[in-house]
């Protein structure tokens, strides 16, 4: 069993062995001769086994009272690793008016080895000799001793120049807030015109950024009070982030020959030779005037832009494109501000458009359109503020019309089996020829406020027939309410036709009306119908004070002037008109009583 | 009739036609537009037409329109709106087939009474409903209020009219409830886990995968799919009976 395994493993390995010379494997990667030789070369390591000194200084270490000198520490460490005391070992004399440290490094041949500088501005108001004593700092947990170093003030006038300082000069002092300028900071040619780099140059200042990568360095023939001097000259961008005055200053090392980076020269100059002397230097404050921008007239689209920009026309790379294809706006500007750090636009948030902005510097933007929907690119907001004239200027980019067409689907199936079933249609319908069948709205009427009052109607006309049917059965029950009410429906018909009658001086229909009316207006009492009724039922039903008066004479006289048809003689026809106001009476009467 | 009367006759005829001669022109025009070739413009066209009167062949032509410009969910959703104004709209069922074997969507899922209310228009039940109940109420207090003799058929037309009213109650119901069904009309929209823009997202829905509105809030449905339940952008789901926009 165990030989059995052992020739599998052979026949796996075998074919390896046998192959390996012909195998091609993967080739490394191929680096230059000159980059291997950089490779190669072993980079010089940082001093830290020399023990730190310290060295302290006047500098000019003779000065007339009022005038200013620098004392100086060099100290060989770096500035965090040293514990420097907040306040000086000086007499009170001495004021300090500035301050300000740095460091650098510094090559000694095969190491590198850290320089911190340590520097005070003094103005002693009174001659004498001032001494600063040694004192001891901490530098990485060992003691360093710092040397004394002493000042002699005198009161008459000196021949020697005064000492070295840096100038400052800046494009602009009352700047808006986020406003980039432009500083220089300048190194006269010292004794002998001899001009040495700066390195390490710092501006100091709070809220103020300074781009280093905008830095340029030049060697000019400045005018220094009327004279002709070489200086060396670094500007350098800054632009303030925080509102508000605010004070510049500008140090730096002095690097003797070591120039870094690219430098343009202008007019003779004079290198000094030997190692370098590193001493650090410092300007006068400048003062700066920050303004915040203003709030009112601000634009949407506001990314910081500072300067007078101009926009090209924005130029889409089609404006024919399919969903989800994408296409290029190009966006150009150019103007007379800071196109270093001109922001661009952002991307614009659009729910028919995915857009993505080109990478910075790029003011480019893609667009890929999410639906057919889109018949424009989305406006892009954009502005820029114009420090000059204090205003916002509008830059933003207005839409631009593009026809986006849709991936349409399929109207028919190849074949039944991808119907699945017989009942699954294989192609769409034909158009309809017409709207056909329509309704007001598509909410239901179930859903209307109105369809619920219209069910309401039903109701109401079965509540009015029960009450008509109620009220037919009322009467029913009471057929003397009938009657009188026909009565005196009867009643006022009667007497506008009498009234008619004595109008027309018709005497015969007169008294028949006047009868008739009187029948009826008594008919209900009996009840009986008004035909049958005569004088006497009339009379009956008169007030008892009125059946023996003037009023039973009327009555009697009305119905013997109806019964004068029936006697033998027919009697003249008396004055029955007259008889027109008692009979009005007599109705009243009977009237009242229905 | 006085010649007033006549011109106010014709005058009130023509206001009340000019609504019809408005969509009648948007539908030539969107029938123009389909065979042209542009989709949008017939969508368009079709759309401006049913939003002055909704009527089952515009939203069919709209369906169709939507369909070759590649947007399933809304030509369901068209198709679905012709088919509830008519039930019996042929090329409405035929499409909604069609469409639902290419798209891989299903049909929503009915409960029996919704099932039952879609063999009529939906403004149908209402009335029957409606004169069912008056006629069998009619039928048992006419003859009493008019004094006539109760005859058998009296009887059975009541029985009748309430057996009616009583279905096309539940028909009633079906109609409400389907008044909530809608349609996801757009490609791969979002269910949300919350009704913010931010909101966690549950799951991805197709295009025509139907739904049921459970509740609105802001710009949001919370819909119940036949997987799951969530919020949605009220941009991306449409209801049937969503009155379209003038």
């Amino acid at each position: 069993m165990k030989l059995t395994v052992r020739m599998s493993w052979n026949k796996i390995i075998l074919p390896f062995l046998i192959g390996a010379p012909v195998l091609c494997a993967q080739m490394p990667p191929q680096i230059p001769a000159a980059a291997q030789a950089m490779l190669q070369i072993q980079q010089p390591t940082v001093d830290n086994t020399t023990p730190v000194t310290a060295q302290a200084s006047f500098d000019p270490p003779l000065i007339r009272a009022g005038e200013k000198t620098f004392y100086r520490v060099d100290v060989t460490a770096t500035e965090s690793a040293i514990q420097w005391p907040v306040t000086l070992p000086a007499p009170e004399e001495l004021k300090v008016t500035a301050q300000a440290r740095g460091q650098m490094t510094q090559f000694t041949g095969n190491t590198f080895r850290p320089l911190t500088t340590f520097l005070y501005e003094l103005q002693p108001a009174t001659a004498g000799q001032y001494v600063i004593t040694n004192f001891t700092v901490s530098c990485a947990g060992q003691p360093v001793q710092v040397p004394p170093a002493s000042l002699d003030v005198v009161t008459e006038a000196l021949a020697a120049p005064p000492p070295r300082r840096l100038r400052l000069q800046t494009t602009a002092t009352n700047v808006f807030l986020g406003q980039p300028f432009r500083v220089r900071v300048i190194l006269l040619a010292g004794p002998g015109n001899q001009l040495e780099a700066l390195r390490e140059i710092q501006l100091s200042g709070a809220g103020l950024m300074t781009d280093q990568s905008g830095t340029r360095q030049s060697i000019e023939v400045i005018d220094d009070n009327g004279a002709l001097r070489p200086a060396f000259i670094s500007d350098l961008m800054v632009t303030p982030i925080a509102a508000g005055p605010m004070a510049l200053t500008a140090q730096g090392f002095t690097a003797g020959r070591e120039f870094s980076g690219p430098i343009s020269i202008h007019g003779q100059v004079s290198l000094p030779g030997g190692p370098p002397k590193y001493i650090l230097l410092i300007s006068d404050p400048i003062r700066l005037n920050v303004r915040p921008l203003p709030a009112e007239g601000e634009l949407p689209g506001f990314t910081g832009a500072m300067g007078i920009f101009i926009k090209e026309p924005p130029v889409l790379s089609t404006d024919r494109l399919q969903v989800g294809q994408p296409a290029h706006l190009k966006l150009t500007f150019h103007g007379e501000g800071d196109l270093t750090r001109f922001v661009p636009p952002s991307a614009p948030i659009s729910s028919d458009w995915q857009v993505i902005a080109d990478p910075v510097p790029a003011t480019g933007f893609t667009l890929i359109p999410l639906t057919d929907e889109a018949q424009a690119t989305p406006a892009i907001p954009f502005c820029a503020f114009d420090p000059i004239s204090g205003t916002y200027r509008d830059l933003s980019i207005p839409p631009i019309p593009v026809t986006v067409i849709g991936e349409g689907l399929p109207v028919e199936l190849r074949d039944a089996e991808q119907a699945g079933d017989d009942s699954v249609p294989v192609k769409l319908s034909s158009l309809a020829p017409a709207p056909g069948k329509s309704v007001t709205h598509l909410t239901p009427l179930q859903l209307r406020g109105w369809f619920v009052g219209i069910q309401l109607l039903p109701v109401a006309g079965f509540c009015l027939l029960w009450q008509w049917d109620r009220h037919r059965r009322f009467l029913e029950a009471h057929p003397d309410l009938v009657r009188r009410r026909k009565a005196r429906r009867d009643l006022r018909r009667k007497k506008m036709e009498l009234q008619k009658a004595a109008a027309a001086g018709d005497a015969e229909s007169f008294i028949q009306l006047a009868a008739a009316a009187m029948r009826i207006a008594v008919a209900p009492h009996y009840p009986a119908n008004p035909q049958a009724l005569v004088g006497g039922d009339v009379l009956a039903r008169l007030d008892s004070a009125s059946q023996n008066g003037g009023t039973a004479d009327t009555v009697k006289q009305i119905f013997a002037a109806t019964d004068r048809r029936f006697a033998a003689q027919a009697k003249p026809p008396a004055d029955w008109l007259a008889l027109n106001a008692d009979v009005e009476a007599v109705l009243q009467q009977l009237e009242a009583k229905l | 009739m006085s010649c007033r009367a006549k011109i106010l006759l014709v005058v009130l005829m023509c206001a009340l036609n000019a609504g019809y001669a408005a969509t009648n022109d948007w539908f030539a025009l969107g029938v123009e537009y389909t065979h042209d070739g542009d989709f949008p413009g017939a969508a368009a066209a079709f759309k401006n037409a049913a939003g002055n009167r909704p009527a089952a062949g515009t939203f069919v032509n709209i369906g169709l329109a939507e369909w070759n410009r590649g947007h399933a969910g809304a030509a369901i959703l068209a198709w679905e709106q012709a088919r509830w104004i008519d039930p019996f709209d042929t090329r409405a069922i035929t499409n909604l087939k069609f469409a639902r074997q290419v798209a891989e969507v299903e049909s929503p899922q009915l409960k029996w009474y919704e099932s039952a209310s879609t063999w009529l228009p939906p403004n149908a039940w209402v009335w029957i409903a409606g004169a069912s109940l008056w006629l069998a109420v009619g039928a048992l207090v006419l003859p009493r209020v008019l004094r006539c003799n109760r005859r058998g058929w009296h009887q059975t037309v009541a029985a009748l009219g309430f057996g009616a009213f009583l279905f096309g109650m539940t028909a009633n119901f079906g109609v409400v409830g389907r008044t909530d069904i809608g349609f996801v009309i757009k490609k791969t929209a979002l269910l949300l886990l919350t009704p913010t823009h931010e909101g966690e997202i549950i799951s991805n829905l197709s295009a025509g995968e139907p739904a049921r509105r459970i509740w609105t809030r802001g710009n949001y449905y919370y819909i119940r799919t036949s997987s799951a339940a969530g919020w949605i952008d009220k941009s991306q789901f449409g209801l049937v009976c969503t009155e379209m926009e003038k």
